[in-house]
């Protein structure tokens, strides 16, 4: 029996670790698929380190914990104290108040709390950014405090009282009697109250995840996002690190930990000079949270002025990043532009940007969605009128991409890319007969295997062109037709995906799936094997991607420069070079790389072209209605 | 004057929970009674909670296969921990401890490199010859990635129980003739409840809300409660019926530990880690 213990006790060390495991090695991979170890390297190491938006984000999770750990420790140390001292019926009030977000699953926490900011902040205060680096704090704090609180509360219980009554008759004031007496008590609870909070505060990713805006996000929001797009290995690199920290930061405290238990013996008998000590320690400690406090309120607010930080919310991968030798785009900007601060953040469909801005609460200077839906949000009043002034390079927008459907007159968009949408199929796995139309994402064949749009629009479409309808149908039994379609189409799937298509399909874990012509290239780069399709004859998604500005955008000015600066057809050049999407500035094709400008996937033939059609506004109740059909099949 | 003080050290607290733990949930109620598009007061959201009790009930289920899976691994760990020597017991303490510190994120996406098609169990599984398993996308996968990330969740409530039970009532068992495994049904096990009715609730309530476990290691079939949600906020654009979800999910766990309580009752109480 004993013996069963140790062994099932060490299986299930292994199994906590395996995985930990796997991340540390990968760390050193040349690779970057978390399954094939392909060779040693150091360099994710240096990648990590020269990677200032990450480390930005480090910083911003750091002194979002250690903000709210101080604050938090500090005032349910002081709430600890008051409700320790109240009749007992009113103290059990408050301590079920405390459990709420204790026992509350995280999810609920966060939504309500992101509710309650939103609604507070922009339908009664009129706030434009509800969701700021203040909201995020309350929200740490309030879940911090119930740590700090059940951990001090039980060390007050177990004071013998009679001690700060004899520090009072010995002279003391109460606040005397509190900081000698009481505190000195109390203080491994507040330890280990304060450590749980950081912890908690540190790895908090469910709550943040409702509750921040764009501006200013924590580690872990973000480390979500990139879990979805092929994950860069410095991330690896980057939970190695941690992992040693916190590893040799536990280490410590626990050597600490043995060695004060031994030596307590000895300290007994110096027992004159203990409260002296104590209490020199307890008013250094207490002055070191109160100057980590008030220095950390101090940097939040002494940010640097002059600078203008410009929010940009776009496509995951949906510019050069620096990587296989490309133009690192935005740091091209912020050099020719010094006085702009680009903070970059993504979606993975338009659905999720419109809701992201329709919740409200945020800002966003810059966002690039999809014809359909800027009619949309031009139609809901959600997009300000450019002011070309300040895009002189609009000149270099060929023709046929002004005066779209979607914006007519030319006031709210700037054309970035366009593209068709097609299939993307592995051609090791798939039968080229097979390769048929769009019916291939219903082969039962390849059940398991195939990929299938995450978004509704996409994902009606496909079964719009399957059965033969008009792709912006109004038509409610048309439209449930296509649900029912879709609903057949769900035991072949093997997931709804977005951005998480490339990692899946590179490394053949699927087979098929259906994206956009240019995504569709650069998995072709990377994986010889794929082949793209592009079903002509039941017809397929033309779309154009253009820049807009949001009526919740603060530095309009410094986003009409972006724009301008990503119509300069040398940037677009490289810029395309990249993201591999067809280009609207004609002008950009003498910067690119001529096989690229000449690839059939990306610029198919004028003839080819013709059988594409356009996605156009749908009504607010349709576009709700098709949005509640495909939660229906997803979740059904 | 220590009353006095008592309400002045603990009013701004009392108030701050207030604001910002039990007005927002009068917020969470308010938006699920409100239509989505006009923001009128409608029934409606309510009424389309019926699509979704089927996944309702499936999270429960995978939540306590998972919660009951975690104690039936996790007792006999603790107890291992509880009967060690004290540096020992610190440093497998820290060690349980230590993965809770770590990205659940980046572990869970570990798991999907491990057990995905091309992953790096089926790779071993192919090259001894035994061939490729359907591993990822399945409820055992679910279930897995459950259990893995809670797992600590069960261990440590279990230890801190079990470390306190006094040895001379294990003593006295076996002298009154009760052999190894008696004394553990009658004596031990009884004891160890309220660490067991703890651990119970500190898995359950954080898997039956996850969203990220089933996105990443589960396929179309499971779906999950916090999917839904997530996916209401965060792409459908329906916060009211994601309000309506959530109070349902907050009113289950409210159930749930309510019960648990009232098991735990007779005992000394719960004990949270």
């Amino acid at each position: 029996m004993k013996k069963a213990n140790r062994i099932l006790t060490i299986v299930m060390f292994i199994f906590l670790y395996i995985p930990m495991a796997v991340l540390i090695v990968a760390s050193f991979n040349t690779g970057k698929d978390i399954a094939h170890f392909e060779g040693f390297t150091l360099h994710r190491y240096v990648e990590l380190f020269q990677d200032e938006h990450l480390l930005q984000l480090l910083r911003n999770s750091l002194v979002i914990s250690i903000l709210s750990t101080a604050t938090a420790t500090a005032f349910g140390t002081i709430a600890a104290v008051g409700i320790h001292n109240l009749k007992p019926k009113m103290r059990k009030v408050v301590m079920s108040l405390t459990n709420i977000p204790m026992t509350n699953p995280d999810i609920v926490t966060g939504v309500s709390l992101s509710l309650l900011f939103v609604f507070v902040g922009t339908k009664m205060l009129g706030q434009r950014d509800a969701l700021t680096f203040w909201t995020l704090l309350i929200a740490h704090i309030t879940f911090n405090l119930p740590y700090v609180i059940l951990n001090v509360m039980p060390k007050l219980q177990q004071m013998d009282n009679s001690l700060q009554d004899a520090a009072m008759d010995l002279g003391c004031t109460p606040m005397q009697a509190f900081f000698k007496v009481t505190l000195h008590e109390i203080m491994p609870g507040i330890v280990s109250g304060a450590i749980m909070a950081f912890t908690m505060s540190l790895d908090d990713f469910v709550i943040s995840y409702f509750v921040s805006g764009l501006d200013f996000v924590t580690l872990p929001v973000e480390i979500y996002s990139y879990t979805k797009k092929p994950i860069q290995p410095k991330i690896y690199a980057m939970f190695t690190l941690l992992f040693l920290l916190i590893f040799v930061l536990m280490v410590t405290m626990n050597l600490l930990q043995i060695r004060a238990d031994r030596t307590k013996g000895v300290r007994r008998a110096k027992a004159d000079s203990r409260t002296m000590r104590t209490f020199k320690r307890v008013a250094a400690g207490a002055a070191a949270l109160l100057l980590a406090l008030v220095s950390g309120y101090l940097i939040i607010f002494a940010r640097p002025q002059e600078t203008v930080t410009l929010n940009v919310y776009n496509w995951g991968q949906y510019i050069a990043d620096g990587s296989d030798d490309s133009m690192e785009v935005i740091k091209e900007f912020e050099a020719r532009y010094p006085h702009i601060k680009v903070n970059y953040s993504t979606y993975d469909s338009n659905e999720i940007m419109y809701s992201k801005l329709a919740n409200g609460g945020i800002t966003v200077d810059l966002i690039i969605p999809s014809d359909y839906m800027i009619a949309r949000l031009i139609q809901e009043d959600m997009l300000l009128k450019l002011d070309f002034d300040n895009i002189p390079n609009y000149q270099y927008i060929d023709e046929n991409f002004k005066n779209t459907s979607y914006d007519p007159e030319n006031e709210y968009s700037v054309p970035y890319t366009w593209g068709t949408v097609g299939i993307l199929y592995n051609t090791k796995y798939v039968d080229e007969a097979d390769v048929t139309g769009w019916e291939l994402l219903w082969n039962e064949k390849y059940s398991g295997k195939t990929l299938m749009f995450g978004n509704s629009r996409d994902a009606f479409g496909i079964a719009q062109y399957l059965l033969g309808y008009d792709v912006n149908t109004t038509d409610r039994e048309e439209l449930q037709r296509c649900a029912d379609k879709l609903r057949q189409q769900k035991p072949v799937l093997q997931q709804y995906v977005m951005d998480e298509i490339f990692a899946t399909m590179q490394n053949e874990e699927a087979w098929i799936a259906p994206y956009y012509a240019g995504d569709c290239l650069t998995m072709m780069e990377e994986n010889e094997n794929l082949a793209f399709y592009l079903p002509e004859d039941q017809g397929f998604n033309l779309f154009i991607d253009a820049m807009c500005i949001p009526t919740c955008a603060k530095e309009k000015e410094a986003a009409e420069t972006f724009i301008n600066f990503l119509c300069d057809p040398e940037i677009a050049g490289a810029n395309m070079d990249w993201i591999c999407y067809g280009t609207p500035l004609s002008a950009a094709k003498e910067f690119m790389d001529p096989d690229m400008v000449n690839d059939p996937v990306t610029y198919p033939d004028d003839a080819v072209l013709a059988n594409g059609t356009s996605y156009a506004y749908l009504p607010e109740e349709i576009s709700r209605y098709v949005e509640g059909l495909f939660m229906e099949v997803r979740n059904g | 004057m220590k009353k006095n003080n008592s309400i002045l050290l603990s009013t701004p607290y009392i108030l701050w929970m207030l604001a910002f733990t039990l007005i927002p949930l009068g917020v969470v109620a308010y938006y699920a009674l409100t239509d989505p598009a006009t923001g009128a007061f409608t029934l409606g959201n309510l009424k389309d909670l019926n699509l979704y009790w089927g996944v309702l009930w499936e999270s429960i289920l995978y939540s306590l296969i998972s919660a009951f899976i975690c104690l039936l691994l996790g007792y006999p760990v603790a107890y291992y921990i509880a009967h060690q020597g004290v540096v020992a017991q610190k440093i497998l303490y820290m060690l349980v401890m230590l993965p809770m510190c770590m990205s659940f994120l980046l572990r869970t996406l570990a798991w999907v490199g491990l057990l995905q098609d091309t992953g790096i169990i089926n790779s071993i599984l192919d090259a001894v010859g035994i061939g490729r398993m359907q591993l990822i996308r399945t409820p055992g996968a679910v279930v897995l990635g459950m259990v893995y990330n809670y797992l600590p969740y069960m261990i440590l409530p279990l230890y801190s129980t079990i470390v306190k039970i006094n040895p001379r009532l294990i003593e006295a068992a076996e002298d009154l003739g009760c052999n190894t495994f008696q004394v553990f049904r009658r004596v031990t096990l009884p004891l160890s409840v309220p660490g067991i009715l703890s651990g119970i609730t500190m898995v359950f309530v954080p898997a039956v809300s996850t969203f990220y476990i089933s996105q990443k290691l589960g396929g179309t079939d499971t779906v999950l409660i916090g999917d839904v949600i997530e996916r209401q906020f965060k792409q459908g654009n329906n916060p009211n019926l994601g309000a309506a979800l959530s109070l349902v999910l907050m009113i289950l766990v409210f159930v749930c530990t309510g019960i648990m309580n009232r098991f735990g009752a007779d005992e000394e109480g719960g004990v949270i880690a």
